[in-house]
């Protein structure tokens, strides 16, 4: 229940080179660069899997609990399968997750927060209601429920994940389109005409977009966590290889095969770094750029909405 | 302070030396055994005995089932009437004495006397009776399938004996009467329950009541704690004060707390840490031919013949189950798996019950090129998408998938199905794991018939009529747990069965038994799959232990500081 | 805090209520099959069935057995485990003590430890002890907390035997009084340090903000203007009221902190609700679930009224519309 702070801040024309800038200083941020490497490199390995490790990644290749080796860089696990091969195919498997949930939970979440912020009234209130429907019960745990009833198939832990993490994202352009709302090149917009859906597209939605990228890569970040925590219990999907799976797979090998347990963790940890540092240099970069001065109480908001990225689990 | 524990330790030991005594099956030096000190001395009264259980059994009551769970939990609080010594020797237990008669068609029993109940009553001839008719003939799968279907019958002419009554002889009886296959409850506890099978029908099943060297302290759901018994009919022992079963779900972490020395037991030792185990010198290993789910078990894959309606009947053809048998690797399953521990299974009977099992069988071997030859020739056609589709198939709907699911208990027998998978997509099958615990297995499996493939550890025991019967047997396909899983019935086994029942000499039993397996091999019912054999870890300071009657394990136990 | 603004934050707490039972309801009538399934379970026979259908008011139209479900959630009655054959509520109450004994110390643990880091971290911004816990901060954040706790166990139980492997007791004795907390505590070091790893990233990152936000702000450069040395300043202005963010989101993390004492309990096997969780989850208990995602989200809406309002009291400047 965020308290609502009426009034907008000091207006400003928009910059003109505004992408063109952001992705120069984009390039320039360190921190941002290495997470891009790192998220690239999840994204490749997912794309390429059948390349880079053709074959079934559940087949026993060799003898199980071998140490890593030239033949095979990360060993074999207690059943003989190659752990590089299976680390490879769990990066499609949190790709596909990802971007699934990621592009439902956006157009979602972006509707419905930039119609509730530009239209304003009862639409506001409905659409705010339904949001904190979704928002209401953890994320988690409403997960471990719809798997046991539904199923344990990729593309239910999509919706569901989707559908509890559109709300976030609402709330944020929600915020941003009411500070950019009543600017004063919107106005100038309507005054000469403009459509509401021109006014949208065209103002709207570039100012919106930024702050929102940054919540949605948040959000990536926790969905790979989630979808690892649920194969970790056992429900993730049977019929793909996950990084969560590995890990519990490993849990009774600790101590003979520690591989089995620490490259598929560091393959979780570096693509939710990954995209961590990204959203961070993509937040930095937006703070530079933004003329506004936002106020300590928005600020305090965006602590909330972007560092926080969930509010509930 | 240490000086006078040892003068302590010393008066105790010189009056355990002259008071004990009076053991009919002191365990000696059990075969297999590695590790420990040999204790010539007397052992050291006291202690606290930590042993490792994978789970919260959910009930104390080891007469109405017998899933391994329940077993390990609680045996060591009752008592059968006839224990196992080495080389399964039968040794008196609740019975003092006995006398078969007629060839084997009645043994007449004598009870110890001054036996009492945890609980101060005396324990009679009427709690052996209630205990067979009420639980064990009706709940207790292999008894039901052995003693129930050679129509046992029992008589208690006074309060200190009781007479097993069959029509036929029955040979195998001496070894299914210790704690584990048939263990004593008493009447006065059991006798008001609603259902003795469950935890609502019946509270005391989490409050049990027996005649065993400990006693119940408190039953909470990460731990049982057992106290000794001071009255225990054997003098002298329990040597240890209390016997504590720690729930550790992982079997990995089981292993990390023994060698950390939080826990002193380990039931089954996983495969990959067998060798460092045995070369850890505060480590003490022993090889367990029979655990708490009975003796001989088996590893066995369970083709379901008689779905229920709606559900396609897979492998009702058997080139399908040869197919499936063609495109499993039992031997490098086997090898992952169970790491060597055990052996392939090669007859449906356990090699362990040596004058049963046959050999050279000739089951099916690992031949993928056939198995695809023979899927084609049933009608599961190959319309890529890698998973075959039936045209053709009796009783399967043209345009069915060949997707099958696979019910398993968590761990082994999981692994084993994830093993099988991969193999299986070789030639166009795909397989589900499914894992459960004992309650949904049970109903998914015997209760409901939903399932198209499943594994069970058939225990075979000691005998055939003991856990195999059940597997085979027409009138064993039933909803008691572990039963003839299956479904299959053949009049020509069945007539086998009973014949070998009935005949007292064991040469004469072998050809039968033959000729069984050879009839089993051509109808493929299920796929055998490996003989497993546990290798149990202990603290090094502990030692007494009997690896024969495992139900009593550590009755005799002692552990030095 | 006006009285005006306390009362309105109250009333929120029934829309939230009834999404969640509007949500746990929809959720258990869309699932495919028989609901009678869903409430009664698979292995039930037709008398247990028609048992439960009379119960739950199933034949009945939905919004009657909406009522009938709100009802029953309020009395406290959740339906009963068919795996297991109890009352949900019954094995939850057994076992939600050592899970609450362990988010409240992970919690402890890590609101303290990250203010403390965050603001040693701003006292010299950008400088080397502030780039190490920022990072440090980074790489935690991203780690799975069940991993964490796999590393933990081998590494500094088990290789260093500094802690216990499992368990909330020694299973060999039986401690009472104060020994038995020691003993407790004893084991509680390890799953609750590797909980509130997790956390502390995050706490750093937010009070370090928060700190470094206010020691720029207009008042606090007057009072250094005027004498106040740095580190009072630090701690008598900027921390106080950088603590505010950081209440804010601990009392969102309540649903994070669940989840990860789950996860957290089945590595170490700590007898809390994430054993109960784990087999629940494996064997599609639904209600064991159904009962989970009650009491986390019921626990989320008491915990974030509870930030509300102290949040509330503290910054003036608050007001509700």
């Amino acid at each position: 229940m965020l308290p609502l702070v009426s009034g907008a801040p000091l207006a400003e024309p928009e910059a003109p080179h505004k992408w063109r800038v952001a992705i120069r200083s984009y390039l320039r941020h360190p921190a941002g660069m290495v997470g891009l490497a790192l998220t690239l490199m999840m994204v490749v390995a997912g794309l390429l899997a059948d390349v880079i490790s053709p074959g079934d990644p559940f087949r026993t290749v060799a003898d199980p609990l071998l140490e890593p080796s030239g033949s095979h860089w990360m060993g074999t696990d207690n059943l003989g399968r190659d752990v590089f091969d299976a680390i490879i195919h769990g990066a499609r498997t949190s790709m596909v997750v990802v971007l699934g949930v990621v592009a439902i939970a956006s157009v979602i979440g972006l509707t419905v927060g930039i119609v509730a912020g530009y239209r304003g009234g009862w639409v506001d209130d409905i659409l705010m209601r339904i949001t904190e429907l979704f928002q209401s019960v953890p994320r988690f745990f409403l997960v471990l429920l719809i798997v046991a009833l539904f199923g344990a198939g990729l593309d239910n832990l999509i919706y569901v994940l989707a559908f509890t993490s559109w709300p976030t994202l609402a709330r944020v352009s929600r915020s941003e389109v009411l500070s950019v709302r009543d600017r004063v090149f919107v106005e100038a917009a309507r005054s000469i005409g403009a459509t509401d859906r021109r006014i949208v597209l065209h103002h709207v939605l570039p100012n919106v977009l930024p702050t929102a990228m940054v919540v949605i890569a948040l959000t990536g970040s926790r969905i790979i966590l989630l979808e690892a925590s649920l194969s970790f219990l056992g429900l993730g999907d049977p019929t793909v290889m996950s990084w969560g799976y590995l890990v519990s797979n490993a849990q009774r090998f600790l101590r003979v095969a520690w591989w089995m347990s620490v490259f598929p963790g560091l393959a979780i940890a570096i693509a939710v770094l990954g995209i961590n540092l990204m959203s961070d240099a993509l937040n930095d970069v937006l703070a530079a750029y933004s003329k506004v001065t936002r106020p300590r109480w928005r600020r305090r908001r965006v602590v909330r909405g972007a560092a926080a990225p969930s509010l509930s689990t | 302070m240490k000086k006078r524990f040892t003068v302590a330790a010393l008066v105790m030991m010189l009056v355990a030396t002259g008071c004990g005594g009076g053991d009919d099956d002191e365990s000696g030096t059990p075969p297999g055994q590695t590790g420990g000190p040999t204790t010539t001395a007397a052992p050291v009264r006291g202690g606290t005995l930590v042993v490792a259980i994978g789970s919260d059994p959910g009930s104390l009551n080891p007469a109405v089932t017998s899933n391994g769970g329940v077993h390990t939990a609680s045996e060591m609080m009752f008592n059968g009437l006839v224990g196992w010594g080495v080389d399964g020797k039968p040794t008196p237990e609740l019975a003092e004495s006995w006398t078969v008669e007629g060839n084997g068609t009645s043994y007449r029993f004598k009870l110890r006397s001054g036996v009492k109940w945890h609980d101060g009553r005396d324990f009679t001839s009427d709690d052996v009776k209630f205990s067979f008719e009420r639980a064990l003939l009706r709940l207790h799968s292999r008894t039901q399938a052995s003693m129930g279907t050679a129509q046992l019958t029992l008589e208690t002419p006074d309060p200190l004996t009781v007479v097993f009554r069959f029509p036929n002889p029955y040979a195998p009886l001496l070894q299914q009467l210790n704690v584990t296959e048939a263990p004593i409850i008493p009447k006065h506890v059991y006798e008001g329950c609603a259902d003795l099978a469950t935890v609502a029908g019946c509270p005391a099943n989490k409050t049990p009541v027996g005649t065993g060297p400990f006693k119940l302290d408190s039953y909470t759901i990460n731990e049982i704690r057992m106290v000794r018994n001071p009255d225990y009919f054997r003098q002298g022992l329990p040597y240890l004060d209390a016997l504590v079963q720690r729930v550790i779900p992982d079997q990995g972490t089981q292993l990390l707390a023994l060698e950390n020395k939080e826990i002193d037991w380990v039931g089954s030792v996983p495969g990959p840490d067998i060798e460092r185990v045995k070369a850890n010198g505060a480590l003490g290993t022993a090889t367990a031919p029979r655990g708490s789910g009975g003796g001989n078990c088996t590893l066995t894959g369970v083709f379901n013949l008689r779905p229920p309606a709606g559900r396609p009947a897979f492998f009702g053809d058997v080139r399908t189950r040869e197919a499936f048998w063609r495109a499993v690797n039992r031997e490098q399953a086997f090898r992952t798996v169970s790491f060597g521990q055990g052996k392939v299974a090669a007859s449906p009977i356990n090699s362990g019950i040596t004058f049963a099992a046959a050999t050279g069988l000739g089951l099916p071997s690992y031949d993928v090129n056939r198995a695809r030859t023979l899927l084609d020739q049933v009608g599961w056609k190959d319309e890529g998408g890698g998973v075959r589709t039936a045209r053709g198939v009796p009783n399967v709907p043209d345009g069915t998938k060949f997707e099958i699911d696979w019910h398993g208990f968590a761990g082994d027998q999981t692994t084993y199905g994830e093993q099988i998978r991969g193999q299986l997509r070789d030639v166009g099958i795909a397989l589900t794991v499914k894992t459960e615990d004992n309650a949904t297995f049970s109903a998914a499996v015997f209760n409901r018939r939903e399932f198209d493939t499943a594994v069970v550890s058939y225990c075979n025991g000691d005998d055939p009529e003991i856990g195999f019967r059940r597997q085979v047997d027409t009138r064993q396909i039933s909803t008691t747990a572990f039963s003839n899983g299956a479904g299959y019935s053949n009049p020509e086994v069945d007539s086998l069965l009973d014949r070998a029942a009935r005949e007292p000499d064991p040469a004469r039993r072998t050809p039968l038994y033959r000729q069984l397996q050879e009839i089993l091999v051509k109808d493929l019912p299920y796929i055998w799959l490996t003989e497993s054999a546990g290798l149990r870890a202990f603290n090094a300071n502990c030692t007494g232990f009997n690896h024969e009657n495992t139900g009593l394990f550590a009755e005799a136990a002692s552990c030095r500081k | 805090m006006n009285r005006r603004y306390v009362v309105r934050r109250l009333l929120q707490v029934l829309p939230a209520v009834a999404s969640i039972l509007i949500v746990t309801f929809a959720v258990i009538h869309a699932a495919p099959g028989d609901p009678i399934v869903a409430v009664a379970g698979e292995s039930g026979n037709e008398e247990y069935y028609a048992f439960m259908r009379e119960k739950f008011g199933l034949d009945r139209p939905l919004h009657v057995q909406f009522v009938t479900y709100a009802t029953n959630v309020f009395r406290g009655d959740l339906g009963t485990s068919f795996v297991q054959g109890q009352a949900v509520t019954d094995l939850i109450a057994e076992r939600v003590g050592p899970t609450l004994l362990l988010m409240g110390s992970a919690l402890l643990v890590s609101t303290i430890g990250g203010i403390l880091l965050g603001a040693l971290a701003a006292r010299r911004p950008f400088g080397p002890f502030d780039l190490a816990v920022s990072t440090t901060a980074l790489v935690g954040y991203a780690l799975p907390v069940f991993w964490l706790a796999q590393l933990a166990m081998l590494t500094l139980a088990f290789r260093f035997g500094w802690f216990p492997i499992q368990g909330m007791t020694t299973a060999r004795v039986s401690y009472t009084g104060w020994a038995h907390y020691a003993d407790v505590a004893r084991h509680l070091v390890l799953p609750s340090l590797v909980l509130a790893a997790s956390e502390v990233a995050l706490i750093t990152r937010i009070a370090r903000t928060g700190i470094l936000a206010e020691m720029n702000s207009d008042y606090v450069r007057v009072a250094q203007a005027k004498g106040l040395s740095h580190s009072s300043a630090l701690l008598k202005h900027a921390l106080r009221n950088a603590l505010l963010p950081v209440v804010t989101v601990v009392g969102t993390r309540i649903g994070f902190l669940f989840s990860g004492a789950v996860l957290v309990e089945t590595v170490f096997g700590w007898p809390g609700l994430g054993r109960l969780v784990l087999s629940a989850a494996q064997t599609r208990d639904h209600p064991i679930l159904l009962g989970m995602v009650l009491l986390v989200a019921f626990s989320l809406v008491i915990s974030n009224l509870l930030t509300d309002l102290l949040y509330a009291r503290v910054d003036p400047r608050i007001r509700y519309r």
